[in-house]
């Protein structure tokens, strides 16, 4: 499902920087130390992805049924136990590894084309047009009900999911990207690249690229977490990947077996794991745009 | 720009959108891995009924015509039919229509009618305890899945303090005004859901564009010459902060169906989500395909009309 991108991260940057620099980013990391909520951001994702890779030391993959039916947490399961008798906490700890492995796949795939896309159009003002109008369009449609009739299509496994919610998720990245782009050719120093040099695509690689770095980091944040929610969206829908564990299929299991309205942890932890992904996300691209800009940096 | 004009203008920008958006759907059913013949015929059918069907939609045919014939389908309103209820999807999904539009309507207003004082709160009281409180809230309400908010509404007040039904849309064994009232009380938690996934969004951007209205010389001026601060904040600055909070309604309309269509999986409304979510499960193709044919051209009918009514009111959009 495509979130809002939210507010903060749409916030005019104060000018173009040209160049970011090892010392701008020094200071961007010195303002960014002095917010709490940040750092704390910075340290839950860390947190998320670590269980995501120490997967199978933490828990068994819960695959088998087993006879403790609906346990609600406690005794043998820290998180109790949901309608086959499987362990909670070990679907949560492998849905982490789904959701972090769909939200940093998808989102790469998304960034990638996206910023190739907006980079391309705001070097070509004639493709300019066609890609604004593209991505207006798109962006105007409903698209989670799109991106359910092309997974039911395809058939729902992980592939699927990533490249899905990526092919939906690259116009708001162009969009995002493509307005800092188009301030940043008209600068002097890219008409002076462009007097040194023929090769368009160096000066995309070296000096447009670079100088839209800020903003891309910012839509990487973004879109993995829109990513983790249109994923668990279309899990919660039964679209999700029927042999691998993700916290959108536990919801989906606990509305589809009944379960959820006599076992309330098979619906809250799965929902606090899906929370505290895409709140430390959107936080930490707010610290990190705070950081960024030079009026929150001390001289 | 004349009215007329404006209009016009939006309305072909409408067309053109729903162009795209059939265009896009008939590419990626063909193009995909996956059998085009799905989208209209089911694996269950017998040979000959399969084969009738695919000449009946001409996906015998080369790709430029079954385009042609996809195209002239649609206009007349042929969204092939239900592979389950064996019923037209149309009358499948025209059924379900209302029951979307009253509960996607219905969280908008109370988007507006929350989202506004919240947001006037924030920014006159800029960078005071209750702002960064109104700020925390937004930013968590963007980070909502909708199904949890779903589920924890339905969970608190459907079943433990059994206030409201859990479920589906109106009473069967009531009538007259007492079914009206049984369709509000069946309303309130899904339009509620709804609601707290698209507040916090609105809230931060009312906030953000009043901070910046009251900032301009207009504010100045209007102090200067001793108009009291509440009739400043609401009369002056918010009419003119209301402009970007309204187009930002119109962007997410995209995004409030998605959330409609997992709110009404949640509460088991008889909507056009609902039919998505039953249709899934079923792997009933035409029904899910005419399901976003028929979400984006309501979504791209409700955009015009917001920004043709939104021309007449404020002159600065026929020339935006």
């Amino acid at each position: 499902m495509t979130a809002p991108i939210p507010e903060a991260a749409l916030e005019p940057i104060p000018e173009p920087i040209a160049t970011g620099g090892s010392r701008a980013s020094r200071a961007t990391w010195r303002a960014f130390r002095k917010q709490p909520l940040g750092l704390l951001s910075l340290a839950i994702l860390g947190i998320l992805i670590l269980i995501s890779i120490a997967a199978p030391l933490l828990a068994p993959y819960p695959a088998s049924y087993g006879t403790d039916v609906l346990k609600p947490p406690g005794g043998g399961y820290p998180l109790g136990t949901d309608a086959l008798g499987r362990d909670l906490w070990g679907e949560i700890v492998w849905g982490t590894q789904q959701s972090v492995l769909v939200a940093v796949a998808a989102s790469a795939i998304a960034i990638a084309f996206g910023t190739l896309v907006a980079v391309l159009g705001a070097y070509i003002p004639k493709l300019d047009a066609v890609i604004g109008v593209v991505v207006d369009l798109t962006l105007s449609l409903p698209v989670l009900p799109l991106m359910i009739l092309v997974a039911a299509l395809v058939g729902p496994s992980t592939s699927t999911i990533i490249l899905v919610v990526a092919a939906f998720s690259w116009p708001e990245v162009t969009r995002i990207v493509r307005s800092q782009a188009l301030a940043v050719v008209k600068l002097p120093y890219i008409d002076a690249a462009r007097l040194m040099t023929r090769n368009h695509l160096w000066i995309i690689g070296r000096h447009v690229v670079p100088a839209v770095a800020p903003v891309i980091v910012v839509s990487v944040v973004v879109t993995a977490s829109r990513a983790v929610l249109s994923a668990a969206g279309l899990a919660f829908l039964g679209l999700g990947d029927p042999t691998t564990w993700s916290w959108g299929r536990i919801l989906y299991e606990a509305q589809a077996s009944g379960a959820m309205v006599s076992a309330w942890w098979l619906t809250l932890f799965p929902s606090l794991a899906i929370l505290a992904l895409v709140l430390s996300a959107t936080l930490l691209s707010i610290a990190y745009n705070d950081a960024r800009n030079p009026r929150n940096h001390d001289r | 720009m004349s009215i007329a004009l404006f209009v016009l203008r939006r309305l072909g920008r409408g067309v053109f959108t729903i162009w795209f958006a059939v265009t896009v759907t008939f590419l990626l059913l063909r193009l995909l891995p996956g059998d085009p013949a799905l989208a209209v015929a089911s694996p269950n059918m017998t040979e000959e009924t399969r084969a009738a069907l695919l000449t009946q939609y001409g996906l015998d045919q080369p790709l430029i015509i079954q385009y042609f014939i996809y195209l002239g389908r649609l206009v007349t309103g042929d969204l092939g039919t239900s592979f389950t209820q064996s019923i037209p999807v149309v009358d499948v999904l025209l059924q379900r229509l209302p029951w979307t539009l009253v509960l996607t309507a219905s969280a908008l207003v109370l988007t507006v009618l929350l989202g506004i004082p919240l947001g006037v709160l924030a920014a006159s009281r800029r960078g005071k305890a209750m702002d960064r409180f109104v700020q925390i809230l937004g930013v968590t309400g963007q980070s909502l899945f909708v199904p949890s908010v779903g589920i924890a509404l339905l969970l608190l007040f459907g079943l433990w303090l059994r206030w409201l039904p859990i479920g589906g849309a109106y009473d069967d064994a009531v009538y007259g005004v007492a079914w009206y009232g049984s369709v509000l009380q069946h309303l309130l938690l899904p339009a509620l859901s709804l609601t707290l996934i698209q507040l916090g969004s609105y809230v931060l951007t009312v906030r953000a564009t009043l901070i910046d209205a009251l900032g301009d010389d207009y504010v100045t001026l209007a102090k200067a010459n001793g108009l009291s601060p509440r009739r400043i904040l609401w009369k002056h600055a918010l009419r003119n902060a209301l402009l970007p909070a309204t187009t930002l309604i119109g962007l997410q309309l995209g995004f409030l169906v998605g959330g409609a269509v997992l709110t009404e999986t949640v509460f088991a409304y008889p909507g056009i989500g609902r039919g998505i979510y039953e249709a899934v499960t079923q792997l009933d193709f035409p029904v899910l395909q005419g399901a976003f044919l028929l979400l984006a051209v309501t979504v791209v009918v409700a955009n015009m009309l917001t920004d043709i009514v939104y021309g007449f009111l404020d002159p600065r959009v026929k020339t935006a």
